[in-house]
């Protein structure tokens, strides 16, 4: 392959070799060159070898080859007739310039970290309020000034400082406090103090209410940590969906988990909405206990599987991350047996978590009432508009292919599946969530995948990074977009598409985007962060890829990820959400999104997967 | 115009990320842009030092063997990633897999059936040519359109793969049975998208093997990357990546142009995007 003119450019400092077979008399340009992207794999193959005494392309750009010479011959002085600046000081290659090995060089700028002037024009703010600009050469300049909105700019402090500009007045247009309507705030123009205050969107409060023992009996209740399951429920849960079969459900406590189980498809919290929507008031809990849904179909085929977990509880299931049961949790496990052959169709696995919906939905009936003297604590979170900090939004990727790769966005209870829109039917295109509608069960997950990296109910319900990025004081989450990844080609790039237009809109200083599973929806992955980067957001990727799920595509965009792996082999080794996000990957991702905000350099990965880079990564957050 | 919504774009910048400017002690002759800079660090908890962590690809070496015969001269194998086995043989582990299962090409397409946890399997549960077109291809044979099929495909299971097993075990293997029966030419359909990965593994060891290969691509993307040789893509869902079940036509079709378009490719690395679309509504 030669290099095009660009190519030539960014690469005039690599190794010069020539791409194909060249007569004597040849002047070197940038077509006789092969792309030094690809010098790693044929270095590492065998295909070539390079030495330092070769020429750099900069020095062989029109040079006049002396004798014949085969495609990918490494350029050295004695084979040119004339070589253009070989007397230059300049080496093959610069180490400033390693990364360029790497595909980071196409990345433009990040927005943030400098003023860049445009080509002859300057501008000041002054003291008298008086925007002078300046521009020394320039054709076809039509300016409107919107000088009703000038008076907003702040004066200059008395040691005669180049003046700032009020964030609030700029951003938001208006100033805002604590609490206010955020449709007042916009309306207004007025200027604010330097510090301004936060703006709380939404407020939620999780009550936890212990629960220290479930018994199946005759009626439903909570009370003094007992949770009581009526039985009779089974019956009503089996005319859930004609593909039900039958349902057997029973309590697991935490010191006899050495139990078989059929292939876990989900981790279900037990919430309910005490007062207010979805993501805003009261969310009632029961902590120290979750419901835990296993299945197979008549023929004995395990549900939805892309790997099974199937196996001894105790073994299978990766205790105490995110959306998996902690240690001490007592585990209600139903298991659904559904119609031969329909566990790998979308109806099969649906038809199990309606059924399982039916158990929990009666049980959030009697929770939703209950008084606050059994709380056994709370957790609250806010949707804060923080004016002023970088605007962050953070991307999920999840599946939506059919079967069982699907999601139910929003439904009505916490973690519930009435009310909820599947992704897949809503064609996977992006759609907006506040940090509080995920955290308080805004997603019932419905995917399967890998067992290991798929993000099951309870994920979303304590995800990390919405936490932490909600909690960061330095940034200002925007929203959490979820997007589908489909199953046919075209319709990725029509969704990537859609949201490279959204986060456009949503003028954001940065983001992070995540996905579950490995394999084609890193096709999705690698597009997405495309349409972000290529809008100059800086952007962090986070996926599972390691050794089994080496990315199949590329762009330059994906010079800063993060890896999810926690197998020592790099697998997907079916035990129940291993190699899924915690919060050091979150913490991994946020620094690694604000050094590329901050204009600091993202090191190229090594060619390998290797745990030790994300140890030493690890050692840099604080 | 451009000019000053430029400028007017980064004051909204510099007040945007950095509203206490005024308040910080920056002596007069520093310029804004120093200020911006000092600010970015001021503002944001940074650590200089990190490495990106997972590697990004590139397309490996070209491999190429151009046809050599007319089509209705060549033997035609037909190998897939997708998962699909006789019912008597034993299913895949769905969790990754590199064995891989023998299919006499006389094989009842109703003796087939597949093990793939991947994707929608709705399809090939209603008719398994939406991923091994095997009747399609006894037609083609015996309407001529080809010389004749070899006596065995492969089916295997390639979501998830285990990237070096594929690459230096079933690929080679299933290369040197093909070429063993005497296989001109190679087609293929991936499945899911570490799928895809896989049969293009397999086809580039056939292609070295001294066969003209051709992936049948739902993700053309990957296949593209991985380094396929030749790639046809239809517009399908994965899961009916060689047509829509029980549609004939758009089977044979597909499988008629896919061959001529290894026929027609005279380089490595060309994609052609099939005029047939069908989509699945799960």
């Amino acid at each position: 392959m030669s290099l095009s003119q660009e190519l030539v450019q960014e690469h005039l400092d690599d190794p010069a070799v020539l791409c194909c077979r060249r007569p004597a008399g040849t002047v070197l340009s940038g077509e006789d060159f092969e792309d030094p992207t690809i010098f790693d794999d044929m270095v590492e193959s065998h295909l070539m070898t390079l030495t330092d005494d070769g020429l750099s392309i900069r020095q062989a750009l029109g040079g006049t080859l002396a004798s014949d010479a085969e495609a990918l011959t490494q350029l050295t002085p004695d084979m040119l007739d004339a070589v253009a600046g070989i007397s230059d000081t300049a080496s093959v290659k610069q180490p400033a310039d390693k990364a360029s090995h790497q595909p980071t060089a196409a990345a433009p700028e990040p927005v943030m970290p400098s003023v860049v002037h445009p080509a002859g024009a300057a501008s000041t703010l002054t003291a008298d309020g008086i925007l002078h600009l300046h521009i020394a050469k320039g054709e076809g300049i039509d300016l409107d000034l919107p000088l009703n909105g000038l008076p907003r700019i702040a004066a200059s402090n008395e040691e005669g400082q180049s003046a700032g500009v009020d964030a609030h007045d700029v951003a938001l247009g208006g100033a805002v406090s604590g609490e206010t309507d955020a449709g007042e705030a916009a309306a207004e123009g007025t200027a604010v103090g330097e510090d301004a205050p936060d703006k709380v969107l939404r407020t939620l409060v999780k009550r936890n209410y212990p629960v220290k023992q479930v018994v199946l009996a005759d009626t439903t209740s909570y009370g003094d940590g007992v949770l009581s399951i009526d039985t009779s429920l089974i019956d009503q849960a089996k005319q859930a969906d004609p593909l039900v079969k039958d349902i057997t459900m029973d309590v697991i406590e935490p010191d006899e988990r050495h139990v078989y189980s059929n292939t876990i498809m989900d981790v279900i919290p037990i919430a309910a909405k005490a007062e207010g929507k979805l993501g805003e008031g009261l969310t009632n809990v029961l902590s120290g206990v979750v419901f835990v849904l296993t299945g197979m179909d008549e023929a004995g085929v395990q549900i939805h599987e892309f790997g099974s977990c199937e196996g001894y509880m105790d073994e299978k299931i990766r205790f105490g991350r995110p959306g998996c049961p902690d240690d001490g949790d007592i585990m209600i496990r139903v298991d659904v047996r559904i119609e031969e052959g329909t566990g790998m169709e979308r109806r099969g696995p649906f038809a199990a978590h309606s059924a399982c919906d039916v158990i929990i939905r009666a049980i959030r009936e009697k929770i939703a009432t209950l008084s606050d003297e059994d709380i056994a604590g709370t957790e609250v979170f806010k949707d804060v508009r923080r004016s002023g900090r970088p605007r962050v939004v953070l991307v999920k990727e999840i599946m939506g292919q059919g079967a069982m790769h699907d999601n139910l966005l929003v439904p009505s209870q916490p973690c519930g599946v009435q009310g909820g829109e599947k992704n897949v039917d809503m064609g996977n295109v992006p759609v907006v969530l506040s940090p509080n509608e995920v955290l308080d069960g805004g997603i019932h997950a419905l995917a399967c995948i890998g067992p290991a990296t798929k993000e099951i109910t309870r994920h979303f319900f304590r995800e990390p990074l919405v936490e932490a990025l909600q909690h960061d004081e330095e940034l200002d989450l925007t929203g959490v977009v979820f997007i589908g990844s489909p199953q046919v080609n075209d319709e990725k790039s029509f969704v990537s598409g859609r949201l490279g237009s959204l986060i456009e809109a949503m003028e954001v200083d940065g983001a992070i985007i995540t996905t579950e599973g490995f394999g084609n929806n890193h096709i999705d992955f690698s597009e997405n962060i495309e349409q972000i980067g290529s809008r100059g957001v800086p952007v962090v990727g986070v996926t599972f890829a390691a050794y089994q799920g080496q990315l199949v595509v590329g762009n330059p965009y994906m010079d800063a990820m993060i890896e999810l792996n926690k197998d020592k082999k790099g697998f997907e080794n079916e035990i129940l959400a291993d190699n899924t996000l915690t919060s050091d990957d979150a913490k991994r991702a946020i620094l690694m999104l604000k050094n590329k905000m901050s204009g600091i350099a993202i090191e190229p990965p090594e060619r390998r997967w290797d745990e030790e880079v994300i140890a030493s990564n690890q050692k840099l957050v604080q | 115009m451009r000019v000053l919504s430029q400028l007017c774009e980064r004051t909204v910048i510099i007040a945007h990320v950095f509203p206490r400017i005024s308040t910080q002690n920056i002596s007069t002759q520093e310029s804004q842009d120093q200020i911006m800079v000092q600010h970015t660090m001021m503002k944001l908890t940074t650590s200089p030092g990190l490495r990106s962590e997972i590697y990004v690809p590139n397309t490996p070496k070209p491999v190429w063997t151009p046809l050599q015969k007319p089509l209705s001269q060549c033997s035609v194998a037909f190998i897939t990633s997708g998962g699909i086995h006789n019912k008597k043989q034993t299913p895949f582990n769905t969790a990754g897999d590199y064995t891989y299962r023998e299919i006499p090409s006389d094989t009842p397409s109703d003796e087939l059936m597949v093990t793939h946890g991947g994707f929608d399997n709705s399809d090939i549960n209603k008719d398994v040519n939406a991923m091994l077109p095997i009747d399609r291809l006894r037609e083609l044979r015996d309407q001529g359109f080809i010389g004749s099929l070899v006596g065995t495909f492969y089916g295997f299971m390639g979501g998830g793969g285990n990237v070096d097993k594929f690459r230096n075990v079933t690929g080679p293997e299933i290369a040197d049975k093909l070429k063993a029966e005497g296989a001109d030419i190679v087609l293929a359909t991936g499945g899911c998208g570490t799928c895809h990965r896989s049969a293009t593994i397999v086809l580039r060891a056939c292609e070295a093997a001294g066969m003209s290969t051709c992936l049948i691509a739902a993700l053309p993307p990957i296949a593209r990357q991985q380094g396929a040789p030749r790639i046809t893509a239809p517009h399908v869902p994965i899961g009916s990546n060689a047509g829509e079940p029980n549609n004939k036509d758009m089977q044979t079709g597909i499988l008629k142009d896919t061959l001529e378009a290894v026929e027609e490719f005279d380089h490595y690395g060309q994609l052609k995007m099939l005029p047939y679309e069908y989509r699945h509504n799960v």
